[in-house]
Order: C-alpha cells, then sequence, then structure tokens
C-alpha cells in the first residue's frame, strides 16, 4: 500500500482543518445553501432525502485492516453501525449529522483516509481492478499510477471548478474489470521492455447519455502521464459545456468536437507541456512503485488434493471456490471474493461487525491489506489455499459467503429512492425481489455468468447501461416505473444496454425477468453465455415474449 | 462594501472598472480605467483622462486572443459569472505560464472567499470580494494549506521533485 510520508500527512490533517473552518461559517450563516453545498460536496457530504451522507475515499479500492477497523468504528460512533460499499470502490455512511463531519474526518485522517474529491465537479477517486497486483492475468500494476494521479489531482489549482464530474480508471490485465471504456478517461497500462506505456480512452461514461471512450492516444511513455492528462483536463476545462449540466461531461464535448479534434486539440496543448516540471522522474515513479511491492509471500505450493477433498465434501463450498476464487499470480495462493449480495440485505450494505471480521480475516489470512472491487464486494486478495476452508467457513457464518460472484444474485445496485434525493424510483428494493425469486442455486449455476445492474435514475449509478440486463427506475406521472434494457457490458468488449420496450412497475419487474431468463434458456446453444446469446439472437425474441398478450 | 485583495492584503483600489461601450461617459473618464477588452482593442489608446488603461474579459475569452497583447497591459481583470466556473482559472493559468502576463491578474465576480486558494495558486494576485470578513477568509483560505502536490503558477516544480 502507499505510505504517507510527512507532506500527505500534513496536507489531510490541513485539509481537515479546512473544511471543519467552512463548516463553521456555514453554520455561523456566513454560507448560503448553496455556497456550502459546492465546499461540502468537495468533501463527499451530500445531504440526501433521510439525512446527509458522507462518501469517504477508498483510493482505487485498496484498504488496511487498520484502516477498515477504523471504518467499523466510525459506523458505530457517528451511524447506525453500518456503511455502503459504492461501485466506485468507495465507502458510504447514510446517517452522519453535519456538524459532526468534520471530527469524522479528522478520525479518518489518523488512518491515512480522507472524503476529498469524492463528489462535486471535480476529479473524483481514481479506479483500478480489483485484483491489481495479484491477477495471473495482469501486466502492469496500475495502483502506483492510480496513486500519482491521485495525488496530482487532489486540490489542482485550475481543475477543481470543472463542468462535472470527472472519473478516471485505470486497466493494466488482459481482462478489464475497472470499466475502463465507460470512464471519462479510460487508461490502459501495457509493458514494453522496460518501460511502462498508456493508451487513453476519453469520452465514455454512463448517466443521461452513455457513450464507449475514444481512443485518443496510443503508447505514451509513463513518464508524460500528468502531462498529457493536464492537456487533456485543460481542454475540457475550457471547452466542455457550463450551461447544461446534462450536457456537461467530457463525452458531450469529445461527441461535438469529434474524437479526431479533440485528439489534436489535446496533442496541440501537450507540445507546450511534453517535457515541463510536471513530467515525472525515474525517482518518483520508483518512490511509489515500491510502495506496491509484492508483500512478503512464504514458499507455498498448490492444493489440489486438499482442495478437491473439501469441495467434495462440501458442496456450499464447492460452488464458492467455482465462482468466488480467482487465481493468484503466486503458487499457494488465491484471491477471495466476499460477497455483500445476500438477499434481505441491499448490495454493497456491510454492518460493522462484518467489517472488523474481514479485517481480522485480511490479517489472519493475508498482509493486512483487502480491496473493494466496483461490484461491490470484499477481495482478499492473497489468502493461502490451504486457508480458504476455513475463511470460507467464517465467511458463511456471517452471511458473507454466498457463491454468487457474476451470477444473476450478485446484483450491482445503487441506494436508489430508499436513501437518494436524486433517484425516480426505489432499487434495493427490487434487486431484494428478485433475489428472492432466484434464489436456487443450480438454477442460477445453470443460468451462468449474467451482470444484473439496477440504477434508480438515469444518473447511473448502479450502472445498468453496461448491465447484461439493466434496470432503471423511471418516474411516470409520479409513480415508480422501471425500464428494462439487454446487452449491456462493462469488460473489454463493452457495450451499452438496448432498452426492450415501455416500463413496468415495480410488481411486474420480476416476472419480466423471468420471461427474459426463459428466452435465454430456449434459444442458448450449447454453453453460450447470456450476454453472447442476446448478442446474437438480438432483443426481438425477447421483447416478443415480455409483451405477449395474456391468453 | 466590496474590499480588494491585492498580494494578500486589503489595499484601496486605484482602478475603476468601466462597463460595456456606451455604458460609460469618455468625459469623465477615471485616470485609471479597466476598460472592455474589445473596447480596448479597437481604440487602443481611451479618451483623455485615462492614463493607464487595463482591461477585463469573461473567464472564457480565449488566451490566445488575450495573451498576445499580454506585454502591454498593466491589468487584466477576470469575470467570474459563478464561483464554481473554473474557466478563469484555465485562463489565469494560462495568460501567467504562456504569455508571460507580469501585471495584475485580478478576479471579479462572483468571488467566494474559499476560491482564493484556487485563484492565488492560477496566478491571480487580486480579487474582489464582497466584504472585509470576506477578505479575511480569503486570505487565510490562501494560508489555510502549506504545500499543494501539483505545480501551480506559484510553485512552479510539483512536490514530488521537492519531496
Amino acid at each position: 500500500m502507499y505510505r504517507y510520508d510527512a507532506f500527505d500527512q500534513r496536507f489531510i490533517d490541513e485539509r481537515v482543518a479546512q473544511y471543519r473552518e467552512q463548516t463553521e461559517r456555514y453554520l455561523a450563516g456566513e454560507l448560503t445553501d448553496d455556497q456550502f453545498l459546492q465546499l461540502r460536496l468537495r468533501n463527499g457530504l451530500y445531504i440526501q432525502r433521510l439525512a446527509p451522507m458522507l462518501r469517504i475515499a477508498v483510493p482505487y479500492g485498496t484498504l488496511s485492516s487498520e484502516q477498515l477497523r477504523a471504518l467499523a468504528d466510525i459506523t458505530r460512533r457517528y451511524d447506525k453501525g453500518y456503511g455502503h460499499l459504492t461501485t466506485r470502490q468507495n465507502v458510504q455512511i447514510n446517517w452522519p449529522a453535519l456538524e459532526v463531519v468534520p471530527d469524522i474526518l479528522a478520525d479518518l485522517a489518523k488512518v491515512r483516509m480522507h472524503a476529498i474529491q469524492t463528489s462535486g465537479s471535480c476529479i473524483r477517486n481514481v479506479t483500478t481492478d480489483q485484483f491489481a497486483g495479484v491477477a495471473a492475468d495482469e501486466h502492469v500494476d496500475a495502483r502506483p499510477y492510480c496513486e500519482i494521479v491521485r495525488q496530482w489531482s487532489t486540490q489542482h489549482p485550475e481543475f477543481d471548478w470543472l463542468p462535472r464530474k470527472f472519473k478516471i480508471s485505470f486497466n493494466g490485465a488482459d481482462a478489464d474489470r475497472a470499466a475502463i471504456h465507460v470512464h471519462d478517461i479510460g487508461i490502459r497500462a501495457h509493458r514494453e521492455g522496460d518501460g511502462i506505456l498508456f493508451d487513453f480512452l476519453v469520452g465514455g461514461g454512463l448517466g443521461r447519455t452513455p457513450a464507449i471512450g475514444s481512443v485518443i492516444r496510443t503508447g505514451l511513455p509513463e513518464e508524460h502521464l500528468l502531462t498529457y492528462l493536464e492537456a487533456i483536463m485543460r481542454v475540457y476545462n475550457r471547452y466542455g459545456r457550463r450551461d447544461n449540466k446534462y450536457k456537461a461531461r467530457i463525452k458531450i464535448l469529445v461527441r461535438a468536437m469529434t474524437p479526431e479534434t479533440f485528439r489534436a486539440q489535446v496533442d496541440a496543448e501537450w507540445e507546450q507541456l511534453r517535457d515541463g516540471p510536471s513530467t515525472l522522474t525515474r525517482a518518483e515513479i520508483d518512490r511509489v512503485v515500491a510502495c506496491f511491492e509484492p508483500p512478503p509471500y512464504a514458499p507455498r505450493d498448490d492444493q489440489p488434493a486438499l482442495l478437491a477433498e473439501q469441495r467434495l465434501a462440501a458442496p456450499r463450498f464447492n460452488a464458492w471456490m467455482r465462482h468466488n476464487v480467482a487465481a493468484h499470480k503466486v503458487p499457494g495462493h488465491a484471491v477471495a471474493t466476499l460477497s455483500t449480495k445476500l438477499t434481505g440485505v441491499p448490495p454493497g450494505d456491510v454492518s460493522d461487525v462484518q467489517m472488523d471480521a474481514v479485517a481480522d480475516w485480511a490479517d489472519a489470512f493475508g498482509f493486512g491489506e483487502l480491496r473493494i472491487g466496483h461490484e461491490q464486494n470484499f477481495v482478499l486478495p492473497d489468502v493461502p489455499q490451504e486457508h480458504l476452508f476455513e475463511l470460507w467457513q467464517r465467511a458463511d457464518a456471517l452471511g458473507l459467503g454466498a457463491a454468487n460472484l457474476g451470477l444473476l444474485t450478485d446484483i450491482v445496485c445503487c441506494p436508489g429512492g430508499d436513501f437518494c434525493s436524486l433517484a425516480n424510483a426505489k432499487s434495493i428494493p427490487v434487486a431484494e425481489a428478485i433475489q428472492r425469486e432466484f434464489d436456487d442455486y443450480d438454477y442460477l449455476h445453470d443460468l451462468g455468468p449474467i451482470d444484473l445492474n439496477i440504477s434508480g435514475c438515469m444518473n447511473a449509478c448502479g450502472h445498468h447501461h453496461v448491465g447484461h440486463i439493466g434496470i432503471l427506475g423511471v418516474d411516470k406521472k409520479g409513480a415508480e416505473f422501471y425500464q428494462i434494457a439487454l446487452g449491456g457490458n462493462a469488460g473489454d468488449d463493452a457495450s451499452l444496454a438496448k432498452i426492450l420496450g415501455p416500463s413496468f412497475s415495480r410488481d411486474e419487474v420480476t416476472g419480466v425477468i423471468g420471461k427474459i431468463l426463459e428466452v435465454y434458456l430456449d434459444q442458448r446453444i450449447d454453453e453460450e453465455p447470456f450476454l453472447h446469446c442476446v448478442r446474437r439472437v438480438g432483443i426481438a425474441p425477447f421483447k416478443e415474449r415480455v409483451y405477449a398478450k395474456a391468453g | 462594501m466590496p474590499k480588494l485583495v491585492k498580494d494578500l492584503r486589503v489595499v484601496a483600489d486605484p482602478w475603476t472598472l468601466v462597463g460595456a461601450e456606451g455604458d460609460h461617459d469618455s468625459e469623465r473618464m477615471p485616470e485609471r480605467a479597466i476598460l472592455p477588452f474589445e473596447d480596448w482593442l479597437e481604440k487602443r489608446a481611451w479618451p483623455a483622462g485615462a492614463t493607464r488603461t487595463g482591461v477585463w474579459v469573461e473567464g472564457d475569452a480565449e488566451a490566445e486572443v488575450v495573451g498576445p497583447h499580454a506585454a502591454e497591459l498593466p491589468l487584466i481583470a477576470v469575470h467570474f459569472p459563478a464561483f464554481a466556473d473554473g474557466r478563469g482559472l484555465s485562463l489565469g493559468t494560462l495568460l501567467r505560464t504562456r504569455y508571460d502576463f507580469a501585471g495584475e491578474l485580478r478576479a471579479y465576480g462572483d468571488i467566494l472567499p474559499d476560491l482564493a486558494q484556487y485563484l492565488h495558486r492560477s496566478g491571480f494576485d487580486a480579487f474582489v470580494v464582497p466584504d472585509a470578513r470576506s477578505a479575511e477568509v480569503a486570505i487565510a483560505s490562501v494560508r489555510s494549506i502549506t504545500d499543494h502536490y501539483q505545480a501551480s503558477v506559484r510553485q512552479p516544480i510539483p512536490a514530488f521533485r521537492r519531496r
């Protein structure tokens, strides 16, 4: 993990004091609601339907066990004893009082955490693969570059008041687990000889106008990372639309200019900046990379015989191994994902007890480090294979052992109308109804990988556009309805889901999902996954069945 | 009563902002006038009375249009229509770094005191705030963070080269 030095610590301590002073001025009536809104957003504080919501940054989803325990403690002391893992690898708490937020931030700063730029029209938390550093298919561990960008983007003098929010994501593996095609900037890191190169995709995004990013630069040597980002941000800050918040994201600018013109403008700007003082030095890259050196793995052998025996003896463990455990690049180890998608619990919600337990397991079965993935689950990156069974038993006892990773019930879901003032409709009850209806493991397993994503409004926090099945809450004359779309995907071959047709009432949604799954089972050839089937046959057969007149 | 903060001190403002053309009386021109950039550009010098002229521009003005005149101008004032509109920050940065503007770079309009730290780091040495209390807060805001990570107009060397 990145290790704070005195510089980093002083910065976040001073930032807490700065925010405390801003809060005091607001409470004293010196700032209007609108003025304070912009200041609190830059520190992650929303005022929600029921109470404030504080979004705490988890840079690129990496946490230490100490930090997770501190979060558990904060939910106990300032909140209702639970937190929520977000689709951008952060943690939210839903009930903090505005007056005590500076105290919460001060507590966070003690464990080198903050809420800086987790909301507002600025550069947000930089995200990456939740398996970074341990994935068997990885070429470049992107975390050091995420950290370099985090530092560069923190209270940037020029780019903290952008037309709209701005999200950057890195991927350094074969599979894209970081959704780089649907970020404002998606960066693909790869290796050539001794050097690391970056490809830049710009203008992807979800929200009201979903778009896949355009490649504007390939093979940029690593030392130019910050100057090239500066060039992109300057073009966006100057020319991105500010007259209409729905047309203010960079994707609209790139589309309006055309990617070719946008690229030419960025290149012209970059020519002025390249090789300037913000060019990364070898010493700085090495300093940050050194923080992410692999931990001291004890020599271990793979344990196929032991695991086979345990899997045979415990079918539920077998299912968990199949879906929730990924290959590790070091022999004898595995990457385990602890699902928060237990039926009856809002996706991503975790209690203080669960957080403390996950922290303990990160210590006992690893090196005290863990991750949060954008699918709203915990990841333990370094589990010795001989401890997998014990970990699963303990996780299962605390409701974190569901074997549904990547399956229909591993639903990605925003907080929706139960909590969020932007939402048109509730999303959590829809997720729960689907999880209750489709609870048979054999059936889920037979269906295979299906990403079902739910957003309560077109801001798309639940990433519905890139769900194999996407559900969007809409408002129809004051009533909650749900639009269903098929065929989206967030991975390498990213695509946007196509809307089936008219929306449904909440009661109808589960039945419609059932019909969609029937069509899939009728249409699929051999082991063809759901997404491939939808791509092959198109949405017509689904539409026909779903909208067929009764009788 | 608006206050001018210059070099992090509250000072009397020797300049008078003149509105768009037709909005002023050229017979009674202040000695130091801040003129609309287009007016200044067309007339180069202002009618009798004005000994020195600066210009004002909107935050979305093109640095490429204003910048080439930087050496001729003692003052450029940038209007912020809303404090959350960061275009003026890019304009300030470009005027200072690409066009080597060395005169007074002033921000005015909807200036929230908390914006001062960004203005200061983007090359503004002057800003107009609504009252004395705002001036006090603005100055404190600039000093609230000892050092930042990235390069700025004030500190062109990023922290990683100084760590």
